[in-house]
């Protein structure tokens, strides 16, 4: 569990860091997305540290510190680093895969890994130079206690001082002070230690998630100052860790007593208790901090953890605390649920839904006005809160998104083509479920489109157009479904190329006559590819015979839209949800059956309507329309009178003709199972209020059905001039 | 706890009524029997696939094993009742229903009782059956659920049904 916590916030660290140097690349670089790189970096590190992932540990360690050099102004972000870190996260991505797939102890690529080190090594020795004066400087105070006579007189103490204010968060991050503080045990003895819980809140604000406790500590070591420090490397960037050496000087513990937040009098006695300070030095030290002020600026004096920094870093630093309050105030709007509990929630809504049906029924068959009431209250309320569930699995398509502006990056420098992308509509909000089907269909659909789609850009200024091609993802609602855009501003589908290989394959009879959306699908058969157009790039596995059947199995939908010289695109409808929905019952014989309402447009009598090849005239529109009855094969009724039930799905309608329509009523979806895969016309069934199951009539098949079958009449009939007979008796 | 730790060896035997003859199933890949009190036929499938019902909210298909053996569809009446059973190495597989004319008793079979079966029995592919019980003067049938339910088959013989299907559609 701690494991998947672990790849999971690795991969969304990956995810903005990835975000953060797409940003420097297109507007340059800016502190933040520098930090957010480099603090991408550090965490990983620091909870694959927890871990003991120590190949992703040692990996990202030397990111880190080239990242280190970027942030402090000694190593220019140029081009050829942006490349090395693209790629240094990847690799750090395949470190995670490997821990998810539990062979981190597998290099996943040893030679890559040599490679991308090196390069980062080689860096770190370039920029090694003009970083030389500061570490001078850092190195100074090492020294300090015996050589340095600046700061005043030393203590008389041979122990270490440390002081240790653990950031609340520190539990949150996968973090034990605990744990620390056994580790630092190992370097030495600890000779004193005070616990602070000075900053405990009332209890009624107390938080058991919060770290608010802080220590003093006297600790005897022969290790020096790299190491004690190294003790706390993870927690160093939130917590306020100083350190000060053995024989540290008056002046050191006088503005460590000043920036600390407890009062100056009970640090003097915990100082006196451990043995850090004799009483003498106590009282001159607090006599010191009467006379003159604490230093405004306590970072900038020579505390030890702080050390003599850069004045960049301290902007760095500066910003960073506050993005990390942003953050927190963030967090404060978001919990984190487990997906399990999200599904157990939204199954025991679905029994909600079907045991209120149930008492729906009854109430109506008892014709108590009063229960009926009730019961109809009870239904209102049972609707809100299967809405407001369904919104919990709810989220933005950004998420899928969010992957395509490195994929648009990369595939355009491998193609040598200038290719710009344009997301819209990312808010647009799908089905948990969806977001994560929904990528590998996208990703194919995609790279097509920059392979096959947008021309060279020598072939764009010859037809007049910008020289760079344009990329649009886009998204949003329609009607109870998602739609989701891929287009490119490039040279089309080839209508006649694709009809001829379409004939080739016998897909499609020579004389036959097809719309325009009609040829474009065939490309979603399989194996259907126009032989100029394969390259190594859209091979990869995937065909769009592939992408057609992912989609259909979230009961969606994909079509073509193409305009040859102008461009593609390739639109995919989806269903919000793949839970509960709003059905419409109808009943053919003695079966029931159930169409999604948000499909339906209206309800007909099809009495003195002239039904003649199963078109019906509507308001001077030819509707093609389906027997559910022949259809399904059900046994033939008599003295029925049917009704047509008018259904839209995209921008075709169909009739749907039953015996007898049953009115609405919340549908939880239940899938069909293996066994019912192959079943056309029925894409689920549900629970009816007596227990009885019905069946989801597939309302994108049936349309499909009934508009092929009166193209088909259209291609043989013109002749006849079928319409205008039919117009005649309507 | 005791008693079913002695009869380790032995094992028991679920014994229903198909088709005229007495077959029966390993309890442990029995989860259930319900009351047949209705199912919702799901058009355009093999016969064998008599359709689904909900068991306590999930939707649950039936199977007529009469079908399956090529003894024609097993008839309902008041004694019919649907065997819910659970294959134990199918993973999570769902569970099934199979549709059964009577349930008889429950078999203590011990491991001695049960005989190879012969290349054809009562006209059942002989990889359906897993042996033959002697109870008494009489045989039953213990019939191997997990060649007569493979899922793969299944699905492959319902998609063959749904090509007609397909067929009309293009």
């Amino acid at each position: 569990m701690a494991r998947d916590a672990l790849v999971q916030e690795a991969r969304e660290l990956l995810a903005a860091m990835e975000n953060a140097l797409l940003e420097i690349e297109a507007e340059g670089a800016s502190p933040d997305a520098i930090n957010a790189i480099f603090r991408a970096a550090h965490t990983i590190k620091g909870s694959a540290g927890l871990f003991a992932f120590d190949r992703i540990v040692g990996f990202t360690h030397i990111v880190e510190s080239v990242l280190d050099r970027v942030r402090n102004g000694t190593q220019p972000l140029d081009e050829p680093l942006m490349a090395l870190l693209l790629e240094c996260s990847d690799y750090i991505a395949a470190l995670v895969d490997a821990i998810e797939a539990r062979r981190e102890d597998i290099e996943p690529d040893p030679e890559r890994r040599a490679r991308l080190e090196d390069a980062l090594n080689a860096l770190l020795g370039a920029g090694a130079a003009p970083k030389a004066p500061v570490a001078v400087a850092t190195a100074a105070p090492e020294a300090a206690g015996q050589v340095e006579v600046e700061g005043g007189e030393s203590v008389s103490s041979d122990n270490w001082h440390l002081s240790l204010r653990f950031s609340p968060d520190v539990l949150r991050h996968g973090m034990d002070p605990m744990s620390f503080l056994r580790y630092l045990g190992t370097l030495g003895r600890i000779v004193h230690i005070v616990t602070l819980p000075d900053a405990m809140p009332p209890a009624e604000e107390f938080d058991a998630e919060s770290c608010y406790l802080g220590f003093e500590i006297d600790f005897a070591s022969e290790v020096d100052r790299q190491t004690i420090e190294g003790v706390f490397e993870f927690v160093r960037e939130d917590s306020d860790i100083r350190i000060l050496p053995p024989h540290g000087k008056v002046a050191e513990y006088i503005s460590l007593i000043g920036a600390l937040p407890e009062p100056a009098g009970r640090l003097g006695e915990i100082l006196v208790k451990g043995g850090a300070l004799t009483q003498a030095e106590l009282e001159q030290v607090l006599a010191h901090q009467a006379a003159e002020p604490v230093p405004a600026k306590p970072i900038g004096t020579l505390l030890v953890e702080r050390e003599v920094v850069p004045q960049a870093v301290v902007a760095a630093a500066l910003t960073k605390q506050k993005q990390g309050e942003e953050k927190r105030a963030q967090e404060q709007k978001f919990i984190k649920v487990e997906v399990n509990k999200l599904d157990a929630l939204i199954d025991l809504v679905g029994e909600l839904v079907i045991a209120g049906a149930a008492t729906n029924l009854l109430a109506r068959k008892q014709k108590d006005p009063q229960f009926e009431e009730v019961s109809q209250a009870l239904s209102t309320l049972v609707e809100q809160i299967r809405d407001a569930a369904l919104t919990l699995r709810m989220v933005p398509i950004g998420e899928v998104f969010q992957r395509f502006p490195r994929v648009v990056r990369d595939i355009s420098r491998e193609l040598g083509k200038e290719i710009q992308l344009v997301v819209t509509g990312a808010d647009t909000e799908l089905d948990k479920s969806m977001v994560e089907k929904l990528s590998d269909p996208l990703m194919h659909i995609v790279r097509n489109a920059m392979d096959h789609g947008i021309e060279s850009t020598a072939a764009r200024v010859d037809a007049g157009k910008p020289a760079g091609g344009t990329l649009r993802l886009n998204a949003y609602h329609e009607s109870g479904s998602i739609v989701i855009e891929v287009s490119d501003d490039g040279k089309g589908l080839d209508r006649e190329r694709i009809l001829k290989k379409g004939i080739e394959r016998g897909l499609v009879q020579p004389d036959q006559v097809l719309s325009d959306s009609e040829v474009f699908r065939l490309i979603f058969e399989a194996g259907f590819s126009t032989a100029e157009t394969v390259t190594n790039l859209s091979g990869r596995g995937v065909g769009m015979d592939v992408v057609r059947k992912n989609i259909e199995a979230l009961r969606g939908e994909v079509e073509i839209l193409s305009r040859a010289g102008q461009g593609t695109t390739v639109r995919i409808r989806l269903p919000l949800t793949l839970a509960i929905i709003d059905g419409f019952q109808v009943m053919v014989g003695e079966s029931t059956f159930v169409i999604p309402l948000e499909l339906v447009v209206e309800c007909i009598d099809v009495g003195g309507h002239d039904t003649r090849h199963n078109i019906v005239k509507l308001r001077g529109e030819p509707l093609p329309f389906v027997r559910l009855r022949e259809l399904f094969d059900l046994p033939p009724a008599t003295g029925v009178r049917e009704s047509l039930v008018v259904v839209q799905y995209g921008q075709h309608r169909a009739g749907v003709v039953v015996d007898r329509l049953m009115g609405e009523f919340q549908a939880v979806i239940k899938p069909l199972g293996l066994l019912f895969n192959q079943v056309r016309g029925i894409s689920g069934s549900t629970i009816l209020g007596d227990g009885r199951v019905a069946l989801i009539l597939d309302v994108p098949n049936l349309v499909q059905r009934a508009s092929r079958a009166q193209a088909a009449l259209a291609w043989q009939g013109q002749a006849t001039s079928m319409p205008e007979q039919t117009g005649g008796n309507s | 706890m005791s008693p079913v730790h002695a009869e380790a060896a032995a094992r028991q035997y679920l014994s229903f009524g198909l088709a005229g003859e007495q077959f029966a199933l390993p309890v442990a890949q029995v989860r259930e029997i319900i009351e047949f009190n209705g199912l919702t036929e799901i058009p355009l499938l093999p016969e064998f696939l008599r359709g689904v019902l909900n068991l306590r909210g999930a939707v649950v298909p039936v199977i007529d094993l009469a079908v399956r053996f090529g003894k024609g569809r097993t008839g309902l009446a008041r004694r019919t009742c649907v065997v819910i059973v659970e294959l134990p190495d199918a993973g999570n597989a769902p569970p099934l229903g199979v549709l059964v004319e009577a349930v008889h008793e429950v078999l203590t079979v011990e491991a001695g009782q049960i005989e190879a079966p012969p290349a054809l029995v009562g006209g059942i592919r002989a990889e359906f059956v897993e042996g033959l019980i002697r109870a008494g003067t009489r045989f039953v049938i213990a019939l191997d659920l997990r060649q007569i339910l493979s899922l793969d088959d299944l699905a492959a013989l319902t998609g063959l049904s749904a090509q007609p299907a397909a067929a009309l559609e293009s």
